[in-house]
């Protein structure tokens, strides 16, 4: 018999919040789910539960028509239910294989059968086809690696339900591949999965059915056969969005050379030359691990440069740290929210405002009403969901996160003549993403410069004005968005 | 409104504030009267003045993510010197300023090794510890020197009205004005940012090592003056000093609410904490035990004080209150 899984009237209650609100639905083995849905509607607090990670307020759920009630994550695993979750979970100190077999190292006499760990790991990683050493420190892996090893995790433990939550959003192609030629095993052996995304297209690659939530409600299922890119938006936005990139109001108008980079050199950089006007929005495409993240923070001044020369505005310009950069109108939004991001203990509030603090002095003290103001902006620009500013960031969703950090960077008291956005829409919902699209041309007409990094190729070609592809560290092409394609890209991208 | 209410009664400080009252009338009750007796209270509130500065140099260390073990043996070096100037026939405010600038070189040095050699806290502060000690024993030549100074020895043995002694209010001063950085301006609030990810926080502008600097050099700078107003009260500069109170303030401040992982805590809850530790401390004499158990229960409170923060640690991460 097919295994199957069931929500029976889901309810999860957070203080000031309605997570979820009488979630129903049933799905089977040998099939994919995709849930989708905005930013905060649910869909990671509906795994978290399945997980036993966190305790739902009302409903049941039925694995083979057996009600479950998960205390905690490990009594789900040995129950053959096993998440990965949107935020890495790895002990970075430790080896792939003991990562991979985390809390279920295999035991000999009293102590760990080594030998048996790391050659099951290295099985585990050559099926995935990657190429991977089980003994090396996850720390020393690239983001989307560690990605890998999580997912290898989950799938180690031979589950009978298996829930991805946005695993592709730090994973390049080859990888992404990886995991699909898996996902579509998993399927044969008649796994249930279950697949949390905001990428359009995965969701027509491996769903078979599709339950759409918002603000915590059910709010439709279809077939994928059924579904269209426009049915599901409007389901899940409420409304219609078009055609995102060929509605932009976009900047035409460019005024003088604001940066100009020659022959920047360091340990992950090797002789970048490249020029941006003001009102231009340059894009910088390549795979994962291209130097893109290198490279502007390079310029930012969070990594050492050891040659080369940085013009502003025409001057040279030698900053010893963010904080130089920040004064001299540069604003670097990062691309890894929970470590360069957000202080999640603190506020919303507090963490919009932060490169802005001397700003809202008023004498000796901070002029708490215009920091007020300042994070209401940014919460009805991004539309982030939460009751109040004073919510601790760590308990808004993934995207409403990512959400705080553009807020913050891109906040009207910053006076930013170079605003760099590392994969700005990472775990951002389609209806957002198409906000920020627009914003990015907004604050260029302003005759301010954009850098967009983006391992989503099509938005780069959506949105930027100029494109530069990078390869190990190296700018191996340039190219106009009338003359960009996929195809030149990614060739340039390989190289 | 409602949620207003909510946040308080979850909020650490009002925990706090409830253990501080349940202790208080469960020894009330034990020593028949006699905690909240106005001679007890007095010398309840003579004991918190040395804590507080204490709590106040390592608390807001730890809410910048770092700590000072080093802070016992600098208290002993401080006043040290402090006695030493004076008998010298130093005025007793040059005497001071001495004090507090060779404190200040000390936390310095603990910066120093911190942020540029990268030593590991623990180790560079108590090194500092022994560095600082064996120093105020050379000066003392080991033995104890007499702090005769009529304005600091009526500072530390005066009270107003015969009740509220002034190193108490001196003490609270010093609390409400560190309460206020903390909470209202761009130096408190980056103490607590950079607390709470050093690395966002440097990203966003910040200056975290600037941070670290000074925050060392203030908790060596409060431990000095731990130091002093406990030597102007007993009139000399002892060679055990403060040796070992900076697990007092340490204890005070986390039992306060200060989170030893940085990046969360305020000057009220170490309020509290810092009551909860001297009354307790008063109540175990008032009741009887002897000064071993004290010394004994002082332990122990810091370690419910670092379970009771792990526990919160652990509900935070785990996305905080679970409804019910
Ligand atoms: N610990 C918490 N305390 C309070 N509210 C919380 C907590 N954790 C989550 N929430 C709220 O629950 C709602 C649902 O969050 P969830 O993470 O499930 O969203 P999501 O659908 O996964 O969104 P995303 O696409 O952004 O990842 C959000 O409004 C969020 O702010
Ligand atoms: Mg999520």
């Amino acid at each position: 018999m097919a295994h199957s899984l069931e929500f029976k009237n889901i309810g999860k209650l957070y203080p000031g919040v309605k997570a979820l609100d009488d979630i129903s639905f049933r799905t089977e083995g040998g099939k994919v789910l995709a849930l989708m849905g905005e930013n905060g509607a649910g869909k990671s607090t509906l795994l978290k539960i399945l997980a036993g990670d966190i305790k739902q307020s009302e409903g049941i759920y039925l694995l083979d028509g057996k009600e479950q009630d998960f205390k905690n994550p490990h009594e789900a695993i040995l129950a053959g239910v096993s998440v990965i979750y949107q935020e890495r979970q790895m002990i970075p100190a430790l080896s792939v294989a003991e990562n991979i077999y985390a809390g279920f190292l295999p035991k000999k006499g009293g102590g760990i059968d080594r030998k048996t760990l790391y050659a099951n790991a290295q099985k585990i990683i050559d099926k995935f086809g990657l190429h991977m050493d089980a003994h090396t420190k996850v720390a020393r892996l690239s983001v989307a690696y560690q990605q890998m090893v999580e997912i290898m995790k989950a799938y180690s433990r031979n589950p009978t339900v298996i829930c991805f939550d946005e695993p592709t959003a730090s994973l390049s192609d080859a990888e992404i591949s990886a995991l699909f030629r898996i996902i579509s095993e998993l399927k044969e052996e008649g796994k249930i999965i279950l697949y949390v995304s905001h990428r359009m297209a995965e969701i027509f690659q491996v769903a078979d059915s599709i339950v759409v939530l918002k603000d915590g409600k059910y709010v439709t299922s279809m077939d994928v056969a059924d579904a269209s890119e426009e049915k599901l938006i409007r389901a899940m936005v409420g409304r219609d969005i078009g055609d995102t990139y060929a509605n932009l109001k976009r900047n035409d108008k460019y005024g003088d050379v604001v940066l100009e980079v020659k022959n920047l050199n360091n340990a992950k950089v090797h002789d970048v030359s490249l020029t941006i006007r003001r009102g231009e929005v340059v894009g910088l495409a390549g795979l994962v691990g291209a130097g893109r993240t290198e490279l502007v923070r390079a310029i930012f001044a969070a990594d050492k440069v050891t040659s080369g020369e940085i013009i502003l505005d025409g001057q040279p310009v030698h900053f010893k740290s963010p904080h130089d950069a920040i004064k001299a109108g540069i604003a670097l939004c990062p691309e890894d929210r929970k470590e360069q991001g957000l202080v999640l203990f603190r506020s919303i509030r507090e963490n919009t405002t932060m490169p802005v603090l001397s700003e809202l002095k008023k004498g000796a003290f901070l002029d708490k009403k215009k920091e007020k103001e300042i994070a209401q902006e940014a919460i009805e620009k991004y539309d982030i969901r939460t009751d109040t500013m004073e919510k601790l960031t760590t308990q808004l969703s993934g995207g409403n996160q990512q959400k705080v950090i553009l807020g913050r960077w891109t906040n009207s008291l910053m006076k930013t003549k170079l605003l760099i956005l590392d994969e700005p829409t990472k775990g951002i919902d389609v209806g957002t993403k198409a906000e920020i699209y627009q914003m990015v041309c907004d604050i260029a007409s302003q005759g301010i410069g954009v850098i967009f990094i983006s391992s989503e190729t099509p938005e780069v070609i959506g949105v930027a004005d100029t494109i530069y592809v990078m390869h190990n560290g190296r700018i191996t092409g340039q190219l106009k968005r009338e003359e960009a394609t996929e195809e030149k890209i990614l060739a340039l991208a390989m190289d | 409104m409602k949620a207003k209410l909510r946040r308080m009664t979850n909020s650490k400080l009002f925990t706090l504030t409830l253990l501080l009252i349940v202790i208080i009338v469960i020894f009330e009750i034990l020593s028949k009267g006699k905690l909240l007796s106005f001679k007890n209270i007095r010398s309840i509130l003579q004991s918190v003045s040395v804590v507080t500065f204490l709590a106040i140099g390592c608390g807001m260390l730890l809410m910048s993510g770092n700590t000072d073990l080093s802070l016992g043996g600098v208290g002993t070096l401080g006043p040290m010197v402090l006695a030493f100037c004076i008998a010298a026939g130093l005025p007793w405010y040059v005497a001071l300023i001495i004090a507090l600038i060779s404190c200040a070189l000390c936390g310095l040095g603990n910066a120093l090794m911190v942020n540029y050699l990268n030593f590991p806290t623990f180790i560079a502060t108590i090194a500092m510890a022994s560095i600082s000690q064996g120093i105020a024993y050379l000066i003392s030549g080991g033995k104890n020197i007499d702090m005769k100074d009529p304005t600091l020895n009526f500072i530390g043995t005066k009270r107003l009205f015969d009740f509220i002694p002034y190193t108490f209010i001196i003490a609270m001063v010093a609390l409400v004005i560190y309460a206020i950085i903390l909470r209202k301006t761009k130096f408190g609030r980056s103490i607590l940012l950079v607390g709470g990810n050093a690395e966002a926080s440097r990203l966003a502008g910040l200056k975290p090592k600037k941070i670290s600097f000074i925050l060392f050099v203030n908790a060596s700078c409060m431990a000095c003056l731990a130091g002093s107003l406990m030597c102007a009260r007993v009139k000399t500069a002892t060679t055990a000093g403060l040796s070992g109170s900076q697990f007092t303030g340490i204890t005070a401040a986390i039992l306060g609410g200060i989170s030893f992982g940085g990046g969360t805590g305020g000057m009220m809850g170490a309020l509290v904490g810092i009551f909860i530790l001297n009354v307790f401390n008063n109540a175990m004499q008032l009741v009887g035990l002897s000064s071993y158990y004290q010394t004994v229960m002082s332990g122990v409170l810091l370690l419910v004080a670092l379970i009771y923060d792990k526990i919160m640690e652990n509900n935070r991460m785990h996305r905080a209150i679970t409804a019910k």
